[in-house]
């Protein structure tokens, strides 16, 4: 087949791949509101056609273009998108059998591809020189993953504040009759005292905060609780807080070789610095007594919008060495 | 009546200690820092877009002094991020010394025996038929095959068993780690330097102070220039037709230090050259015609003229631009007056002539009978070392056209038929060159850094995803035989070691089952 086929048919697939996200997360939030095994079954197979299509793309574009399919933002985002589905289909759903957030995810996907076929289209050809590098499957496919499962504790960082939100209402709606249950969610039970408690009353009868995430009797229940969103949130980060210092490090080494220095705070270098730093504080905040919880989400929160400045805002409106890759 | 005592100094220091070694500090430094760094990417910067900071000075008179005050232009660089730099690292230390300590002292000292151990997170109890002391012997076995430390009650058959060092180790290491990178970001600043040199087709290039175009950022205990040496045999560029870079290749031997030719290398970009620690990277290139201007034969000046282009503005690509280059004589003129020649070089006359029909600005990426414009200035040189030209006391004489291999009278600017060397004064082209720009540099910390990276995410991994866990078994008589009481708990990762819990407990049970098996056992006690 010829480049210009193989173009077509990456297209072709990422338009496939858009609508079939599109109409999986329609799906899973048909899924949240009703809670019919049947639809999620669907949707999540719908979803998995949606990766089909979209693999098809990437890989029809590195055939067009004769090249790794992560050259610019289009592709990037396109790879991003893809590996986000996928995140949540095999770790949220495979790993933590948390049903409820893969409609997030699949929205995230949605925006992303959309964006990128509306406004960072470009059709597929060779790198510019200064992308010409082996180390550009290195630094750019740790980025991508790193990326990838960053969304992914975003989305459950999101979810967490809004369901602790529910849940404290919930307590204070209770608390005004009868004092608050212990199985209410939210109570803390890593806090200094909590080995104590569990000492003291008969292990299966007391809730472990990752217990909703993890254990098979938690299937039925559509949401985790808070406290299990808080860890599912903090699991994905922990995964992905390596990948990027990975991605940072092995980015240092190709500037290196590239630019002559490994460190030169360009504005991409000091974005992906900042999402660091603010992953790197929320992993300590969640150790820090005073800080867990809430708190912490929120620097979570910060460390995903600082990851979208780092990928979207430094490539197109900030001018600096990373600029070509638009 | 009295106000309250003042701290002593002795207090207030260790008040400032204990401040600095909370984690709560290290961790706001830390994020002052992150915040400094979002100022520093959304301002424009000295050391990366010097212009462009220019640019944002003129038109923001007010805000562009404060911020040039506030060390806003050169955040990286500015004393108040050095300073918040420093106190993180002095944080570190301060949090990292009594942890490692802590650490060093923790694995001297055995585990420490429990005495409730039903009153554990894990609890479970198993049946064996040999002694106390045999089961509790067998325990330690198959714990310490598990790579648990061990440590035998010395009072009673029992036992405190603990696992996971990793986690703190891998921990220390990775913040460690960091002291390691500054450490190696100062020694590579400190001895190193960078700066930019532009050769041209068949020159030859030597490492030395002079030879070096603009400021050398040389560190403090930068220890001079090794001699070596590089020569430009050919410069190479490919574009696409749409215009896009596709390759730019240096082809140079590199010399030693007595000028011998070590070996020959192609220089990329992605693709340095290194020799005796010098880094050498293809920054940029241009082209630098061979001028040669002759008085009634006599050649007065001859040479390749290293040429620049004057930024595009907006909406023309950059490589549409002609380039500019000057050649100064003073005392050439009439009357001994300096003279200057300005040149414009068309490397692609075909869009010379295009714009000259009106047409739109071309791309010019490769050469097709270049074609130079130049223009006679007389008058005071009032700058002889730069390549640029201040024409307030120059007053133009003359201008015309010349074409490679032809040459043109330089008073009356007509050019001269081929083979005509002419008299008077004349410029001749013989020759197109293109020069390369290298960055070259010098960084003796790099594997410093580099071993601080890996060290970094070796640490890391340990660090996330290892935890500590303790056992505690108790071995008490039994009717013909012992009980195994077995406690368990874990700092971390409390879910994982349920099922690691249940996994140590049938391994004991298997372990301390019985004396009548023991071949079986083993091979139990093996599987994960």
């Amino acid at each position: 087949m010829t480049d210009l086929q193989w173009a077509r048919i990456s297209n072709d697939a990422f338009n496939l791949a858009l609508f079939a996200y599109l109409a999986a997360m329609v799906g899973y939030f048909v899924f949240l509101a009703f809670r019919r095994d049947a639809i999620w079954k669907i949707s999540r197979l719908v979803a998995i056609a949606g990766v089909g299509a979209n693999l098809v793309s990437v890989v029809a574009r590195g055939l067009a273009a004769d090249r790794v399919p992560w050259g610019n933002m289009y592709e990037y985002s396109s790879l991003l998108a893809l590996l986000v589905v996928v995140g949540a289909i095999v770790v949220v759903e495979g790993v933590y059998k948390v049903r409820s957030l893969t409609g997030f995810a699949l929205m995230f996907s949605v925006l992303t591809m959309a964006v990128a076929v509306s406004f960072l289209y470009v059709g597929p050809g060779p790198l510019v020189p200064a992308l010409n590098s082996y180390w550009i499957k290195i630094h750019v496919q740790a980025a991508i993953w790193g990326s990838s499962l960053f969304a992914l504790g975003g989305i459950a960082t999101i979810a967490y504040l809004v369901v602790d939100r529910i849940e404290r209402r919930r307590i204070e709606a209770l608390g005004a009759q009868t004092p608050p249950p212990i199985m209410g969610g939210s109570v803390d039970l890593d806090a200094p005292g909590a080995d104590a408690t569990r000492g003291a009353a008969p292990a299966d009868l007391v809730p472990d905060p990752a217990e909703d995430v993890e254990s098979h009797s938690a299937k039925r229940r559509l949401m985790p609780s808070a406290a299990g969103l808080d860890r599912l949130a903090y699991r994905i980060i922990a995964l992905a807080f390596p990948i990027w210092t990975f991605a940072v490090i092995a980015g240092a080494i190709w500037a290196q070789e590239a630019w002559g220095r490994y460190w030169g705070w360009d504005p991409k270098e000091t974005w992906s610095f900042i999402t660091w730093v603010v992953f790197a504080g929320y992993l300590h905040a969640r150790a820090t007594s005073g800080w867990k919880g809430r708190r912490a989400a929120v620097i979570a929160l910060v460390g995903f919008a600082s990851l979208l400045v780092t990928y979207y805002a430094v490539n197109l409106w900030i001018v600096g060495l990373h600029s070509y890759a638009k | 009546m009295s106000s309250p005592p003042r701290p002593s100094l002795g207090q207030s220091v260790a008040l400032v200690w204990r401040t600095l070694r909370s984690m709560r500090t290290a961790l706001i430094l830390l994020l002052m820092i992150g915040l400094a760094s979002v100022a520093g990417s959304l301002l424009p910067q000295w050391p990366n877009t010097p212009d462009r900071v220019a640019q944002y000075r003129a038109d923001h008179a007010f805000w562009g002094a404060f911020f040039d005050r506030a060390g806003l232009f050169d955040v990286f660089g500015s004393w108040w991020f050095v300073l918040l730099t420093t106190l993180l690292f002095v944080s570190l230390v301060a949090c990292l010394v009594p942890r490692t300590r802590a650490l060093a002292r923790a694995l001297r000292t055995p585990p420490v025996q429990a005495r409730e151990i039903d009153a554990l997170p894990r609890y479970a109890e198993v049946r064996s038929a040999t002694s106390p002391e045999a089961a509790i012997a067998l325990a330690r076995r198959t714990l310490r095959r598990r790579r648990f430390r061990v440590a035998l009650d010395p009072s009673r058959p029992a036992l405190a068993a603990e696992k996971g060092v990793a986690r703190e180790v891998g921990s220390l290491a990775f913040h460690w780690a960091f002291i390691l990178l500054l450490a190696g970001v100062m020694y590579g600043k400190g001895t190193g330097f960078s700066g930019l040199i532009a050769v041209v087709e068949g020159q030859t290039w030597i490492d030395a102070e002079a030879n070096y175009d603009g400021t050398i950022r040389a560190g403090r205990f930068f220890d001079g220039f090794t001699g070596v040496g590089l020569r430009l045999r050919e410069f190479g560029s490919e574009f696409l037709q749409t215009g896009q870079p596709m390759d730019f290749v240096s082809r140079v031997d590199l010399l030693d230090a007595d000028g011998n030719v070590l070996r020959q290398e192609d220089i990329r970009v992605n693709h340095p050259a290194k020799i005796e620690g010098l880094w050498i990277y293809q920054s940029s290139f241009g082209w630098a015609p061979v001028i040669e201007i002759a008085d009634d034969g006599d050649v007065v000046s001859s040479g390749p003229v290293v040429m620049d282009r004057d930024p595009a503005p907006e909406g023309i690509v950059e490589f549409a631009m002609p380039w500019r280059g000057v050649v100064k004589l003073p005392g050439a003129g009439e009357g001994g007056v300096d003279r200057a020649v300005e040149l414009e070089l068309w490397p692609d006359s075909r869009a010379f002539t295009a714009l000259l029909a009106g047409g739109e600005p071309q791309a010019m990426l490769v050469e097709f009978d270049p074609v130079i414009r130049f223009t006679v200035w007389e008058g005071l040189l009032t700058d002889l070392a730069t390549t640029r030209l201040d024409t307030a006391s120059l007053e133009e004489v003359s201008s015309g056209i010349v074409g490679a291999g032809r040459t043109s009278d330089l008073t009356d600017g007509q050019a001269l038929p081929a083979g005509d060397d002419g008299s008077g004064t004349t410029i001749s082209f013989p020759s197109l060159r293109q020069y390369s720009v290298f960055q070259v540099g010098r960084d003796a910390g790099v594997p410093l850094v580099l071993a601080a990276a890996i060290l970094i995410l070796v640490g890391l991994l340990p660090a996330l995803y290892s935890s500590r866990r303790k056992l505690w078994v108790r071995a008490d008589p039994a009717d013909e035989g012992a009980v195994l009481r077995i406690g368990g708990l874990a700092m971390q990762r409390k879910p994982q070691f349920e099922e690691e819990f249940a996994r140590l407990v049938d391994a004991l049970e298997a372990a301390t089952g019985g004396p009548s098996e023991p071949h079986v056992e083993r091979e139990k006690v093996q599987t994960p």
